[in-house]
């Protein structure tokens, strides 16, 4: 047997991984409690409770949570659990409410979590008190430039510092066009994939397997619209002869670099035409002329940019993708579409379709994929999982603010974060909700 | 296919406003179904729509985009069809797009259909009525059954059809397929429903 933190050194080396971090339902609730738990956990954004009594109903690993915006307009995140039978209170996905009642036996909470009405209160004695059966709460909330963090760790940094070298990232997804602000409220595309949450979040930061993975979208595009539609600067004989990069940004956060090709002279060009094309450049150009039409449907296309915020963030394209974990070989991955507050509405429109095509041409193969390493990790005799691409090549370049930057086919992405997943998973926390 | 079969060099131009709100204000359409044309044209729709889901059990996908009209569109909403321009659907296909779609199935490397999914399309509850502007509509529930690699499932929901007469025979315009769960996690859909 190993020691509690030897075992985690053990399953998570340098260069490997054990299969058991993907298949052991033991590890896989520790995970739940720890990873979903002891770090910030992306929970929403600001713009999908946009309006005093707006809630969402969400997960916080696999604990139900509801994120309102009570009548003062502040942002709660709640457990959704009665004090009373444990029932979850709010069985809606989204919603405007003031309060939420339980079904079961009554018992009703304001958006902001107070429990204002016990029927038949009398029968629980002298000392009842209301105030005492308030929702319990994630203990901690805060938000960067919209996004939504919580965590149940009062020890944690704060999300700034936690963000760290992605702050810088975010901000540059969020400042690619003037004055225009983010929306989330588009609604999402949800596929279920019958793999652990981790298969998902590993390609998010693999810039070795675009050419493979996705070969039939690329086939595709190349033989009906010709070369240099998308992502035909994935090569295959050498996938890292390109100008793209991944980096390391600390805290198991990651990033690929697509823009170096993919915004080299104009995505908008380059990209596959998808429905409406024609149509709505014409209209932008003839009313706003071609140089402010131009400058406008680069943000009809994806940024560019894959920057995966550990455990559970993939910001991606123009979207924000959420790993939802169900079970140790189920997981949900959650594509919200974005739309931009002052632009003209053809760029929204275009944004829609150009959302809807990767899940639709990209991710179902990602999808086949993770779940037949799924099914392979089921041999029990065969133990490792390889990461250690470019390990030992010399090529990653460490900067004066910490970050690691390496080829674009580096495994730099999964080492990164196993380290900051066996960090947690080593830790001995004080989680508490409040 | 030869090259300048599969090629998609003309641009696609009726995917505008006019066509996003005429989709829209389907909605009343097929809420409260109109009278049935005659029996002939129903007929001619039944037969149409048989055909549909046969082609897509078959795996004949190339015969089965041939029903379509050359300004078709193929449309799954997210949940509840609210308006494309500010939603992203599950899938919202113009003519182009879902060729695009076919074509990626058949360049042996979509991962996501090897092995293929097969099928079965059950077809019920069906209503012919009358579109409008020469055109012909349908509406029917559907339970689709599927099995790929060792997995069952079944998918439900209800179409709507639109049919216009191109070049002399009656042709699909507008397939909207409403899964009963089509906001809730779905698992691989990569074939057609």
């Amino acid at each position: 047997m190993h020691s509690a933190a030897s075992q985690w050194d053990h399953l998570v080396q340098e260069g490997r991984v054990h299969r058991s971090l993907y298949t052991d339902p033991s590890i896989f609730a520790e995970e739940m409690i720890k990873i979903f738990g002891g770090t910030w956990v992306y929970l929403g954004h600001e713009s999908e409770i946009s309006k005093p009594n707006d809630f969402v109903s969400r997960n916080l690993g696999l604990r139900p949570i509801i994120l309102t915006r009570d009548g003062s307009g502040k942002i709660n995140a709640l457990l959704n659990r009665c004090s009373h039978r444990a029932a979850t209170v709010c069985r809606l996905r989204e919603g405007s409410a003031r309060y939420f009642t339980c079904g079961y036996h009554g018992w009703t909470y304001s958006n902001g979590g107070q429990c204002v009405s016990v029927p038949g209160d009398d029968a629980y004695g002298p000392d009842f008190k209301l105030g005492r059966y308030d929702l319990a709460r994630i203990a901690r909330l805060e938000t960067y430039r919209g996004f939504i963090f919580g965590t149940l760790n009062r020890e944690a940094p704060d999300l700034v510092d936690h963000l760290g070298g992605a702050r810088m990232l975010i901000d540059q997804w969020l400042d690619r066009y003037p004055r225009a602000e983010l929306v989330v409220r588009s609604s999402a595309h949800r596929m279920v994939m019958r793999a652990n949450w981790k298969l998902v979040y590993d390609n998010a930061g693999d810039g070795y397997h675009p050419p493979f993975s996705h070969r039939s979208l690329l086939l595709m595009t190349a033989r009906r619209h010709g070369p240099d539609r998308d992502m035909s600067y994935y090569g295959t004989s050498d996938p890292d002869d390109c100008a793209m990069y991944t980096q390391s940004l600390g805290h198991g956060h990651t990033f690929i670099d697509q823009r170096p090709e993919m915004h080299a002279d104009s995505a908008w060009k380059r990209q596959r035409p998808q429905p409406g094309r024609e149509t709505y450049e014409a209209q932008l150009r003839r009313r706003l002329g071609n140089e402010e039409a131009a400058r406008l449907l680069e943000v009809a296309v994806g940024s560019g940019m894959n920057l995966n915020l550990f455990p559970n963030l993939l910001i991606i394209g123009n979207q924000i993708q959420v790993v939802e974990p169900l079970a140790v070989d189920r997981v949900q991955v959650t594509w919200y579409a974005t739309t931009l507050d002052g632009v003209p509405e053809e760029i929204n429109v275009l944004r829609m379709r150009t959302q809807e095509d990767f899940p639709n041409f990209g991710e179902v193969d990602d999808g086949a994929n993770f779940e037949a390493c799924q099914q392979g990790l089921a041999i029990p005799e065969l133990e490792w999982v390889d990461i250690s691409r470019h390990l030992h090549t010399a090529r990653e370049r460490l900067d004066a603010q910490g970050i690691l930057t390496g080829p674009i086919s580096d495994d730099l992405h999964f080492r990164a974060y196993y380290q900051e997943w066996k960090r947690l998973m080593s830790a001995e926390l004080n989680l508490t909700v409040g | 296919m030869t090259k300048d079969e599969s090629s998609a060099g003309a641009p696609s131009l009726y995917v505008n406003d006019a066509l996003y709100e005429r989709l829209i204000a389907l909605d009343r359409l097929w809420k409260q179904p109109g009278d049935p044309p005659a029996p002939e044209l129903v007929e001619t729709c039944e037969r149409l729509i048989k055909r549909e889901a046969r082609l897509l059990d078959d795996g004949e996908f190339e015969r089965w985009i041939e029903l379509f009209s050359r300004e078709c569109i193929y449309w799954i909403p997210l949940g509840r069809a609210n308006d494309p321009r500010r939603e992203v659907t599950v899938e919202f296909h113009d003519r182009r797009r879902l060729t695009d779609r076919v074509a990626r199935l058949r360049t042996g490397s979509a991962y996501s259909q090897i092995p293929p999914t097969r099928t079965c399309h059950l077809l019920s509850n069906l209503e012919i009525f009358s579109g409008g502007a020469g055109e012909l509509a349908a509406r029917s529930s559907f339970v689709i059954q599927t099995y790929r690699a060792g997995v069952h499932r079944a998918l439900a929901g209800w179409c709507g059809y639109l049919f216009v007469n191109e070049d002399g025979g009656w042709k699909i315009a507008l397939k909207q397929i409403n899964l009963i769960d089509g906001d809730e996690g779905q698992e691989n859909n990569s074939f057609f429903l």
